[in-house]
């Protein structure tokens, strides 16, 4: 049995499949930020909280990519998922397959592993079409 | 502040030239650069070289073939902005009464790098990159979007593939010269979806050079001075300011300071180059560097104006597409060539009468901003 572990630490929760990407609102301005950091990027602004942000988004834009990356075999898929709040995801898009892709689509949030190297099993956050079809 | 004149400039041709090393390329650009100029290398009073896949300082291995050493040299990386960024900051060390005159090399051999036959990706570690992204997807994305929310066809898209390789066919230091239709381009094997090869530039070596001085000492080197008129370079914004991934801020922002610079605007220019790494980039900029109203960026390619011959004609050397893209290289090429042109020394594909003439150049990627980074420079005779 190989180690689950995250792809980066402190991006996401990943609570039993229950999972959500962790933000940083800043008090000051309102900006939303991901991934978290130690000050707004923003207004500069020091008091930050952390926020879980929403797990369905619409499919900004997306492509399907035919040459390997570091992890990734082709044919594979990448996109922008923008969330209610404004914020851009870039993720991983998986069951492109089995639905076919469409800008403006519904998508959510699911946990899976990324990729494998010796050890360890690599997870984190990918994208699915939610089956709901197309927002706005 | 000085005036600064470009008073030599020199290009390898370009193309796959893997038995060539880095410094052979650069030193054979830079020797070019100092016969055009008519200049002796020992009055050469500091350097920059942009390079970014070439090793350690491959400057003074350049400079070494054509006998400058001890001087102030300094080595560039800033992705396609590299040579650009190295013109910037030349033209900041004569303009300031520094240094009188220098040097400014771009570097590339892609065939040789690391990635060589990959698909460029971001810095080791950075987020997107290890989720899979690179150089042609994060076009690929914007692409996606604009023929999604514009309404506009692949077809439409390649035509500035079809323009770009037709002006690389009167260009002898291009990479390719043969033209292309549009069904070859919309057919070629997809890369990154929409964006098949034939809209992509393609990997290559190069090297290209000009010298600059102040204003003082042009008429002792030459009566074709090319007068550096706007210098900008930026650094990306970070994503989330940037609402709209089919309109680059960054190249908006950053030509509205050159314009302001100069003193000129949109309609001033005679010939453009501007960073065409994918097809679908040509149209986009048309908008943000002012050549035309949003959504009518298509109809001002099909209508010929930026053919040669046309009412703003762009790329005429072929471009990243035709002409080959080798990185840090790329920014300084597109020097050489304007100078060229402003000469009128560009032979078949001469802009008839250019006297004002942009060069465009944006790249690197990089998790949480736009890009990394953008520069435009406008010259005049």
């Amino acid at each position: 049995m190989k180690t689950r572990v995250p792809f980066r630490e402190g991006l996401f929760e990943e609570n039993s499949g229950k999972g959500v990407l962790l933000g940083a609102r800043c008090q000051q301005c309102g900006q939303i930020i991901f991934p978290r950091r130690e000050a707004c990027l923003n207004c500069l602004g020091n008091d930050l909280e952390t926020v879980q942000l929403s797990r369905e988004g619409k499919l900004y834009s997306y492509t399907i990519v035919h040459m390997p990356s570091e992890h990734f075999e082709p044919p594979y898929t990448i996109g922008w998922i923008e969330l209610p709040e404004g914020v851009k995801i870039f993720s991983q898009i998986r069951g492109w397959q089995e639905y076919p892709l469409e800008t403006g689509m519904n998508m959510v949030l699911h946990f899976e592993k990324l990729w494998e190297e010796e050890e360890k099993e690599v997870t984190g956050y990918v994208f699915r079409p939610s089956g709901k079809g197309k927002g706005i | 502040m000085r005036e600064v004149a470009i008073i030599g400039a020199g290009s390898t041709v370009f193309g796959k030239l893997p038995d060539k090393l880095p410094y052979q390329l650069g030193g054979e650009a830079a020797r070019a650069a100092v016969k055009d100029a008519g200049i002796n290398p020992r009055d050469i009073q500091f350097a920059y070289c942009a390079n970014l896949y070439g090793g350690m300082v491959i400057g003074q291995a350049v400079l070494g073939e054509i006998g400058v050493t001890d001087i102030e040299l300094t080595n560039i990386e800033n992705a396609c902005a590299g040579g650009a960024t190295a013109l910037r900051k030349a033209w900041w060390d004569i303009a300031s009464g520094l240094y009188d005159t220098g040097i400014v090399i771009g570097v590339e051999s892609m065939t040789t790098s690391p990635i060589a036959g990959k698909l460029i990706p971001p810095a080791k570690g950075d987020i997107t990159g290890e989720l899979g992204m690179n150089m042609v997807a994060r076009f690929a994305l914007s692409q996606r979007r604009y023929m999604d929310m514009f309404d506009v066809s692949l077809e439409q898209i390649a035509r500035v593939s079809v323009k770009n390789h037709r002006n690389g066919c009167l260009n002898p230091y291009s990479q390719y010269r043969k033209e292309l239709t549009i069904e070859e381009i919309v057919n070629s094997r997809p890369i990154c979806e929409p964006i098949t090869l034939l809209q992509c530039c393609p990997a290559t070596d190069g090297a290209a050079a000009v010298i600059l001085v102040s204003e003082n000492l042009v008429k002792r080197y030459t009566n074709k001075p090319v007068f550096i008129a706007a210098s900008v370079l930026k650094s990306g914004d970070y994503s989330f300011r940037w609402e709209d991934m089919t309109f680059s801020d960054m190249t908006y922002k950053c030509v509205n300071n050159a314009y302001e610079m100069a003193g000129l605007g949109p309609e001033d220019i005679d010939v453009c180059e501007l960073h065409d790494a994918f097809a679908v980039n040509e149209l986009q900029h048309y908008v943000e560097l002012g050549f035309c109203q949003r959504g009518e960026e298509v109809r001002l390619l099909e209508d010929g104006a930026t053919e040669i011959g046309g009412r703003i004609p762009v790329n005429v050397s072929g471009g990243l597409l035709s002409k080959g893209h080798p990185v840090s290289a790329s920014g300084a090429a597109q020097i050489a060539e304007l100078v060229w042109q402003l000469r009128g020394e560009a032979g078949d594909r001469q802009v008839a009468g250019a006297k004002v003439a942009l060069a465009h150049v944006i790249g690197g990627e990089v998790t949480g901003l736009e890009s990394g980074a953008v520069s435009i420079h406008i010259l005049k005779r």
